[in-house]
């Protein structure tokens, strides 16, 4: 039993019913390219194997009661005006934010094990 | 601030209090150690890392009577610099919407200002700031302690969990502008105690969005600036509808029942007490170095009396050979970001043999944000005049009125322009002012022309860009001993 909770999501829909759902919660999300059956992916960096096998060993660091997701961008993100981008400035994928803070870590910086501790254990 | 040595420490747990003791084989831990993550330090300590060097940085807030606290970056990104130039022109966009209907744009209903929005929107961006910052330290292997540094010996730093907080006067019932920027809620009507650039930008942004702003002088405003420049600048803020109330001391500030501040000042024109009531008090008489904990007196490192600041050479050296200071805790060192993170880098060099290069502190350009804006480099008249005899110099000067306020029908009275010269040759500029919109963008060029020597055959020599405000230095050719009418008239 953890002491964070995980969540998958697939689109900005899907992703924005999840965060208002748990109102008031330490929110931390992963934003990917979509996954096929076989695990590819047209953002190979996303899905990298080191990159999960990253990201869940710094998990352990992650504030106790806080929600990590899990979110598959969908086919929205080929349309330039897509709600990641407006709403949430996503410039790219793969990104790792904390879900109402400035706090984010884009592309090479998500491969950093040290820069994503800083980011689960800072105030 | 920052004042720098090789350290070495080891870290040891001892009732809570961190101690970084000598290391028994005689190695140093770090190269560098910065204390203080503002402009200077962040700039010196990124620098170093680049450079090989193994560096720490220590950088801590002591929250303010309120309680405000803040990230890392320092005065300039947390409560200075940035804050201050969004909240600027948050003011500047309230004038632009008035201007607006004059163009035409059709504003339904009456125009105001939420504070809660504005506030939110530039804390929000200076967090982003401080985690920029974080990230970058990281990125770059810098170490960075979040705790107060304090020096044992001159290679060996010690972090404090508890320091002493000094509560001057009646700051109980104000705030300063360590907690201006930080409010959740509008400050409302407020008095502003103070004539320093500090509290002219944050009454002339306060008044900008709406708010009654009164502010308190004891007697001349901005000091060591341009008198004349000074001047201008306060009569526009005055017709803009901010109250000055000239020659005043605050006697004493109460809080009333409902929460209202309640300040007595002495008037010393007519000796007699005045009394108003505010729902803020804004203190903004000065900024005191945070030299206090850091024990530098014990490591026999010399400030200046008065001013408590770090006595420093050319190099930024202190009376200690291995440490040194920069920033705006250097003694007689202009309080900028631009000079601190410049001194930072060259030092980071210097410290890793890779230039002998000083700091120019020279001929630094500045620009205050007050509602209209005032853009100097170089020499004020009285200094000038001082320095080199009033029979010496040439002043030039032009009142001119930026397009964009014609149809605006906005007086532009104080838009001045005055160049002040070494008289005879080519008339070699000693120093520009402008007051006008935009005038740090008006005056960053003319500071690079300013570095170069450049005289007043050069000015005159430079063909405009028109239309717009800074052309009008090209033209300059009115001068003060002529004692013709300096308005520019039609293109």
């Amino acid at each position: 039993m953890s002491h964070y909770e995980e969540v998958k999501v697939h689109g900005y829909d899907e992703f924005s019913k999840a965060v208002s759902e748990r109102k008031g919660k330490d929110i931390f999300a992963y934003f990917s390219g979509d996954k096929d059956a076989q695990g590819l992916s047209w953002c190979p960096d996303c899905v990298k194997g080191n990159i999960i096998i990253l990201l869940r060993g710094e998990m352990f660091h992650l504030p106790e009661g806080s929600v990590f997701f899990y979110c598959q961008v969908g086919e929205s993100w080929k349309d330039p005006n897509n709600e990641f981008k407006k709403t949430l400035k996503l410039s790219g994928v793969p990104t790792l934010i904390r879900y109402g803070t400035p706090q984010k870590l884009v592309e090479e910086e998500c491969f950093k094990a040290d820069l994503v501790r800083m980011m689960f254990t800072e105030d | 601030m920052a004042a720098l040595c090789r350290v070495r420490h080891r870290w040891k747990r001892t009732n809570c209090i961190k101690l970084l003791t000598r290391n028994l084989t005689g190695t140093f831990d770090y190269d560098l150690v910065v204390i203080g993550g503002g402009s200077g330090g962040l700039a010196c300590s990124k620098e170093a890392a680049q450079l090989g060097q193994k560096v720490a940085v220590l950088d801590y807030v002591e929250p303010s009577v309120k309680g405000t606290k803040w990230g890392i970056g320092g005065t300039c990104v947390n409560v200075g610099c940035i804050p201050k130039k969004l909240m600027h022109q948050a003011a500047l966009l309230g004038t632009a919407l008035k201007d607006a209907q004059k163009y035409g744009w059709q504003i339904p209903g009456p125009i105001s200002h939420n504070w809660s929005t504005m506030a939110e929107a530039v804390q929000n961006h200076v967090r982003s700031l401080n985690w920029g910052h974080r990230v970058q330290l990281q990125d770059k292997e810098v170490k960075y302690l979040n705790i107060k540094g304090s020096l044992v010996d001159e290679h060996t730093v010690k972090g404090l969990t508890r320091t002493g907080k000094e509560i001057p006067g009646a700051v109980e019932h104000g705030i300063t502008s360590d907690d201006i920027f930080w409010l959740k809620e509008s400050p409302g009507k407020t008095l502003v105690v103070g004539a320093s650039y500090v509290a002219l930008e944050c009454a002339g942004f306060l008044t900008g969005i709406g708010l009654d702003t009164t502010v308190m002088v004891r007697s001349i405003p901005l000091r060591g600036f341009d008198q004349q420049m000074a001047g201008l600048v306060t009569d526009y803020m005055e017709a803009y509808g901010t109250k000055f109330s000239w020659r005043s001391v605050p006697k004493s500030v109460d809080k009333l029942a409902s929460g209202a501040l309640q300040v007595t000042w002495t008037d010393k024109q007519t000796g007699k007490d005045q009394r108003d009531t505010f729902d803020s008090v804004l203190w903004a008489v000065g900024r005191a170095p945070e030299t206090k904990t850091l024990s530098l007196e014990k490591v026999g490192v010399k400030l200046n009396e008065e001013s408590g600041k770090i006595l420093v050479a050319a190099d930024e050296s202190t009376s200690v050979p291995n440490i040194y200071a920069f920033g705006d805790i250097g003694e007689g060192r202009p309080e900028l970001t631009p000079t601190a993170i410049k001194a930072g880098k060259l030092l980071a060099r210097r410290l890793a043999g890779q230039t002998n290069e000083l700091m120019n502190y020279d001929n630094v350009a500045t620009t205050v944000f007050t509602p209209l804006e005032y853009g100097c480099v170089g020499l004020s008249e009285e200094e000038a005049e001082s320095r080199h005899g009033k029979d010496s110099i040439e002043v030039y000067h032009a009142f001119y009125k930026p397009l964009e306020f014609t149809v605006a029908e906005r007086d532009a009275s104080q838009c001045y322009i005055k160049v002040v010269c070494k008289r005879g040759g080519d008339q070699r500029i000693l120093g520009l002012h402008f007051t006008g919109p935009n005038a740090g963008e008006v005056t960053q060029g003319f500071a690079m022309g300013f570095q170069c020597g450049a005289t007043l055959t050069h000015l005159m020599e430079t063909v405009g860009i028109h239309p717009t405000c800074a052309e009008e230095l090209t033209k300059v050719n009115v001068s003060k001993r002529s004692g013709l009418d300096a308005t520019v008239t039609g293109c």
